[in-house]
């Protein structure tokens, strides 16, 4: 299976960087960019990192970590030349010289001192990537969904208990300090929904196209069926073939389900789902899945619906949604998206905004004769959450796991934790199938 | 291989000329001031007819579009300068049977050695966004610089950095000049560059979202053999892309 695909690059960076500095002054007193000068240096204590899969997921990755001081970049591993050549190059230009490899397997017998990989390849590889790294004595931060199934996924778990090692897994929101600050202060400390009754989510997405690729670096046929694809098709669009992937509810529900349960300190006792392929003519997932989740929660019953579409942005994109009998809070890694609604019933908040938990956006209006029922709800005040994110989505979460293996954090979406949350979502599929509600046994969330 | 743009024939006749509304006044030859208020208003015309007819050679020039071709979900973009995704383009006019002199001529850069896709891609006729079809720069301020082998009188450009995600270049700043190495005798024709923080001066121009129509400017009608366009990242990441760069001009 292996082949001898390292590769090195040429070209010198620092010359590379003394002729875009050049060339930018005499062009009219350009400043040059700052993250060229923090390549030069090279202190010690640096984690060893080994980027396994540079598509666009690994890439937003990589955007971020470059953000990540005292990380050495050592080597990039896809089985597509054409990304192996962009993390070489990209990571060149920032003053790592990196080995490139096809595959893992090659990698990881001959680069002996890594300390950390990260894995963003097809969710289909994801379990056998994250254990191979784990054996050979790497920390692992792997994208969401952990695996294919739930049986991947758990060996993932048990073997990072086998190896002592970390394992992260890309819930990013986890370490967003909008969503922990939304935990931690507003729903724990000031209770600001009150009893939480119901929870709404949704990731609702344009109609996009299949995606292409450049014919000329095209991957043989022969590799491609190696690693698992039909063709070239399949590898590019591996999200939309249940052999590769979980589809659209496990690829954007993740992210949101995780939360649903993170913020209610529990996970579901059932799940009831309807779906279909409907629109794609081509795609084999389902393009379009409404879930209805049960939870009994310390402070009762509370149902969660979640839905993803892929043929409309309507409803405003992604966002999560909890109701309470005093408020609700409406949640999104997009600010804009974001805002808090407080019931005519709650107990005041001014203490809440003394202490800049919140900020009041909004006086309720006044009542208006141009009300349409009597019936009808008077609106709500309307506050903001006063806390941004003033780095990429994905910095906090990769510098928690950066944290974690010096020793100076814990990890915010282990694998055991991020396990028991995406078992409910692995089951969203088979729920649609069944078209019928399904049980979850004590058993089903432990490893 | 894209097809050469062009201007569309001039729409002839469509609007009358502002002429001096001399002709509907009561005679003033008493008035002193009278004759030389004609005689300037008799220039003014003349020189207003001579402009008229000048555009009436022309046409706005209209870009060909690639399909539409958005992926994932848009990163929030946050610019003080933003223009409406409403707003249209510019109308910007050409003698009918002009082209892209651009197409296929050399592309030179400030990063010489792309992160991925070549210099040759900014000038190959092809505006699809997807991999394979853009060359992506550095981060950081970057150039790229279009040599058109002499120099031609210059209309209007067209330009595509990347569009299956929507984002917003930041600093793109446009230049013409018949230096090479622009030290001398440049002209700006865009600068959403609002802070100078490229040192070209603060530009006034908007700041725009990338979509496969791309963005059309201006050219002054400036004789130019060089075009350098300039960007420093933008609103998702930090890196710099240039899909297509059309350039409508004769020699």
């Amino acid at each position: 299976m292996t082949q001898d695909s390292k590769t090195s690059l040429p070209g010198a960076p620092l010359a590379r960087r003394e002729f875009v500095k050049n060339s930018l002054v005499a062009a009219g007193g350009v400043m040059l960019a700052p993250a060229f000068a923090r390549a030069q240096s090279s202190p010690a204590g640096e984690i060893n990192v080994a980027l396994v899969g540079l598509g666009v997921q690994g890439r937003v990755l990589l955007d971020a970590m470059l953000n990540v001081p005292g990380l050495r970049f050592r080597a990039v591993c896809d089985i597509w030349e054409y990304s192996r050549t962009y993390g070489q190059r990209k990571l060149a230009k920032e003053g790592f010289e990196v080995n490139a490899y096809q595959d893992i397997e090659d990698m990881l017998e001959k680069e002996k001192d890594l300390d950390a990989a990260i894995v963003a390849t097809p969710d289909l590889w994801h379990a056998r990537h994250t254990n191979l790294c784990l054996k050979a004595g790497l920390h692992v931060y792997c994208e969401k969904m952990m695996a294919r199934t739930v049986e991947e996924a758990r060996s993932m778990v048990l073997t990072a208990r086998e190896t002592g090692k970390l394992l992260q897994i890309g819930h990013q929101r986890r370490s967003n300090p909008r969503y922990q600050h939304c935990y931690n202060n507003l729903i724990k400390k000031a209770k600001i929904p009150g009893r939480i009754t119901n929870l709404n989510g949704q990731w609702n997405r344009a109609v996009t196209p299949d995606v292409g690729w450049p014919k000329k670096y095209a991957i043989d046929e022969a590799t491609l069926k190696r690693y698992g694809y039909a063709d070239m098709h399949q590898f590019r669009n591996w999200r939309w073939f249940k052999d590769l992937s979980g589809g659209p509810i496990s690829d954007l529900g993740a992210h949101q389900i995780d939360i649903f349960n993170w913020f209610l300190d529990a996970y579901p006792k059932s799940v009831f789902a309807s779906g279909g392929a409907d629109y794609y003519p081509s795609r084999e997932w389902y393009d379009n899945v409404m879930v209805i989740y049960e939870y009994d929660t310390s402070y009762g019953p509370v149902r969660a619906f979640y839905q993803t579409l892929t043929t409309t942005s309507a409803g405003g994109g992604y966002w999560e949604y909890f109701m309470g009998d005093e408020g609700s809070i409406k949640f999104s890694e997009n600010p804009s998206l974001s805002k808090i609604y407080r019931e005519e019933r709650a107990p005041s908040w001014d203490k809440w905004i003394d202490l800049h938990y919140l900020t009041q956006s909004e006086a309720p209006a006044p009542a208006k004769d141009a009300k349409v029922d009597v019936r009808e709800t008077a609106p709500l005040a309307q506050f903001d959450i006063p806390v941004a994110l003033d780095k990429p989505p994905h910095q906090p979460h990769l510098e928690n796991f950066f944290s974690a293996i010096k020793g100076e954090a814990k990890l915010n979406a282990d694998g055991e934790h991020s396990f028991k949350s995406e078992v409910g979502i692995f089951r969203v599929n088979e729920a649609v199938a069944a078209r019928r509600v399904l049980e979850f046994q004590p058993s089903d969330f432990e490893v | 291989m894209g097809r050469p743009l062009r201007g569309r024939p001039a729409a002839r006749g469509a609007a009358s000329p502002p002429v001096a509304r001399g002709a509907a006044d009561p005679p003033e030859t008493d008035n002193p001031n009278y004759r030389i208020m004609k005689k300037t208003l008799l220039t003014l015309a003349a020189v207003s007819a001579a402009s008229i007819l000048a555009a009436a050679d022309k046409a706005p020039i209209e870009l060909d579009y690639p399909a539409p071709f958005l992926s994932g979900t848009p990163v929030p973009i946050v610019l003080p300068n933003l223009e409406s995704p409403d707003a249209p383009q510019p109308t910007v006019l050409a003698p009918a049977g002009v082209s892209n002199i651009a197409f296929g001529k050399e592309v030179t850069s400030s990063d010489d050695f792309p992160i991925i896709g070549e210099l040759e891609l900014v000038t190959d006729g092809d505006k699809e966004s997807e991999e394979g079809y853009f060359v992506e720069l550095a981060q950081g301020p970057q150039w790229v610089q279009i040599d058109l082998e002499s120099t031609a009188t210059i209309y209007g450009l067209g330009l595509w950095h990347f569009h299956t995600q929507k984002r917003a270049y930041v600093d793109v700043v446009v230049q013409l000049s018949d230096d090479e190495s622009f030290e001398s005798g440049v002209t700006t024709v865009f600068n959403n560059d609002h802070d100078n923080s490229l040192g070209f001066g603060a530009g006034r121009d908007m700041a725009y979202v990338e979509t496969n129509k791309g963005k059309l400017i201006g050219a002054k009608e400036t004789k130019a053999r060089y075009v350098r366009l300039y960007s420093d990242g933008n609103t998702s990441n930090e890196m710099n892309h240039y899909v297509e760069v059309e350039v409508f001009g004769e020699y």
